[in-house]
């Protein structure tokens, strides 16, 4: 029997366009990277007072509570389903990392009942996902409003704020002068520090790890997954999880910087984060998508807002550019994997 | 006319099914259906939509379990209860939809659930590179030449699909392939490939059943022809006894055995 062949030029090395295109199309950060640098670079030059560190800072700053939350939206995204509760589960983590610093319990305590509530709440929807086969879209729909009311309990409706500046904020938020005294005007926070630490861990977990490959193959064939023995329901049930700790984790980040919270804090925080998963590559069926991309995302929003706000555009205009970029983002992207 | 032991060699078949019944409820889908396949054969699995074909491979498989009849693997009586029994006895199923990931990478579907691990400090991560090599390597060896075993499963035709699914099972032992209507939607050139890798298993020594309701597409390949017809065994010849349109009126029922 010949040996049949897949490709027919199979020994012919690809070229440098070959390889590139491909990168393009297999890498979904690639694309939102290039828009970013192209609108960072037309705002540098053109917009008035954009061409300094402070508003560099600035842009990266406002991204970082929704970037912690974006990195898991991301996850969960690929894995084909969708947390409309994170904005509740922030708040969880907030009050409760605010509650137990300021009444002088250990930090360590702090942090970890800020990240473990959280992410039993995120179980709830995994297991609530898996067992009634109901899609998460809805089940989360339902526990937005069942976790908002828990925070309101929790909180007994108030708001909680302090003046006392623990160590543990400026660890969480602090300035980081390393950086700042390189920099004229820049006001580089120890936030960064954290979002990036998490980017890597996340990127490395989703690329690298069995739970990751699986991740990708739930969201994108179930059924070739499950055939396969990948534990379909473990894999989102996990997820899930996952975007409660990180959850709470951007409800500890936002604290730590406002040094308040309030029973609304992170409402609207879920659907900037499918914007900005969505803008850096993430598909929306699930199977698809990169914690960079993540990264890229929540920074094109943000960009785009200072850029707006510098501009004097009013505010209310300023949701038209994000609804334009998201519809653009998703064009490009699905354009780019067409591509080989 | 009993045919079933014309093929068969002196060895003991690698899986045999005997006396198989399924009912749903008042509902009778097999009556007592003898199966069985060789290790190194090929059996065609025939029979019209609706005749039971793939209700007998589910019970095979432990999707369902029969109402009444024996399983026996390699001589031995097995309870295939679930899919994971039939996994461990080394019965892969290569399903038309259900075969792999399309966004992700040739050697990430390869090696889906059974990843080979690289220790890491403490932490264990998965071998990115050996999983490449071993893609490309184990491809090779039964004959599928890929470009890059990083390309996108999407980016293949339906042809190398089901070609990969099925080096991927007999790369992990498979002893028994079962293949469900893997050439349906294929043309005729990536038919003929498929149908040379299912050779190059047999070849193998593994036993192989093609499940299809179209005879041309396996009638050279195929050792033997098992026809199911209302639930009942209609036929089971071996090659050569049958032309193809005596096959064809067997499943349409316009001959009878």
């Amino acid at each position: 029997m010949a040996v049949a062949s897949i490709a027919k030029n199979s020994q012919k090395q690809e070229g440098v366009g070959q390889s590139l295109r491909r990168a393009l199309s297999d890498e979904p950060a690639v694309g939102p990277l290039i828009t970013l640098l192209v609108i960072l670079g037309v705002s540098w030059l053109f917009i008035p007072n954009f061409a300094s560190m402070r508003t560099v800072t600035g842009i990266i700053n406002a991204a970082t509570v929704t970037g912690v939350v974006t990195i898991g939206i991301t996850m969960l995204m690929i894995a084909g389903e969708f947390d409309l509760s994170v904005g509740a589960m922030l708040a969880a983590g907030s009050y409760l990392f605010a509650f137990n610093t300021i009444n002088g319990a250990s930090p360590v305590f702090a942090v970890v009942l800020a990240l473990v509530i959280p992410g039993l709440l995120g179980t709830i929807n995994g297991l609530m996902r898996v067992w009634t086969g109901i899609p998460s879209f809805v089940v989360t729909l339902g526990t937005r409003y069942i976790f908002r009311a828990a925070v309101w309990i929790l909180a007994g409706g108030a708001l909680i704020q302090t003046q006392a500046e623990l160590p543990i904020y400026s660890i969480f938020n602090g300035r980081l002068d390393i950086l700042n005294n390189l920099f004229a005007r820049a006001n580089f926070r120890t936030s960064l520090l954290w979002l990036l630490a998490l980017v890597v861990l996340f990127e490395i977990v989703l690329m690298e790890t069995r739970f990751g490959n699986g991740v990708f193959a739930t969201g994108g064939n179930a059924g070739a997954a499950n055939a396969q023995g990948v534990n379909i329901k473990l894999i989102r049930v996990l997820a899930f999880t996952l975007v409660g700790v990180l959850a709470g984790f951007g409800g500890m980040l936002d604290f730590s910087l406002f040094n308040s919270v309030r029973v609304a804090t992170g409402d609207g925080i879920e659907l900037s984060a499918i914007a900005a998963a969505v803008i850096g590559g993430a598909r929306l069926q699930g199977g698809s998508g990169s914690i960079w991309g993540a990264l890229v995302g929540v920074l094109l929003v943000s960009t785009l807002r200072t850029g707006a706000v510098l501009l004097g555009l009013p505010a209310d205009n300023f949701e038209a550019v994000v609804g334009v970029c998201i519809i653009g983002a998703v064009v490009l992207n699905k354009w780019l994997r067409q591509q080989r | 006319m009993d045919t079933s032991n014309l093929t068969s060699t002196s060895s003991m078949p690698l899986v045999k099914m005997e006396n198989i019944a399924k009912n749903f409820g008042v509902v009778t889908v097999l009556t007592g259906v003898d199966f069985h396949v060789n290790p190194g054969e090929i059996v065609a699995l025939l029979g019209d939509n609706g005749a039971g074909k793939s209700t007998l491979i589910k019970i095979l498989t432990g999707v369902y379990t029969p109402t009444s009849g024996q399983i026996y693997f390699e001589g031995r009586p097995v309870q295939v209860n679930t899919p994971h029994d039939a996994h461990d006895l080394g019965i892969e199923t290569v399903y038309q939809d259900l075969a792999l990931v399309d966004l992700m990478s040739i050697s990430r579907n390869f090696f889906l659930g059974r990843e080979p691990m690289r220790r890491v400090g403490p932490i264990n991560l998965l071998d990115r590179n050996k999983m490449d090599l071993q893609t490309r390597n184990s491809l090779h060896e039964i004959g599928i030449e890929i470009r890059s075993a990083r390309e996108k499963v999407g980016k293949l035709s339906g042809g190398e699909r089901q070609s990969i699914a099925i080096g991927r099972a007999v790369h992990f032992g498979a002893k028994l392939l079962i293949l469900d209507e893997p050439t349906s939607a294929l043309s005729v050139g990536e038919t003929r490939k498929v149908l040379d890798y299912t050779r190059n298993a047999k070849a193998r020594g593994l036993g192989v059943i093609f499940i299809t309701h179209n005879v041309s597409h396996i009638f050279e390949v195929a050792d033997r022809y098992v026809v199911i017809r209302h639930g009942k065994k209609a036929a089971d010849y071996a090659q050569g006894q049958l032309t193809q349109n005596d096959i064809a009126d067997l499943i349409t029922g316009a001959r009878e055995a």
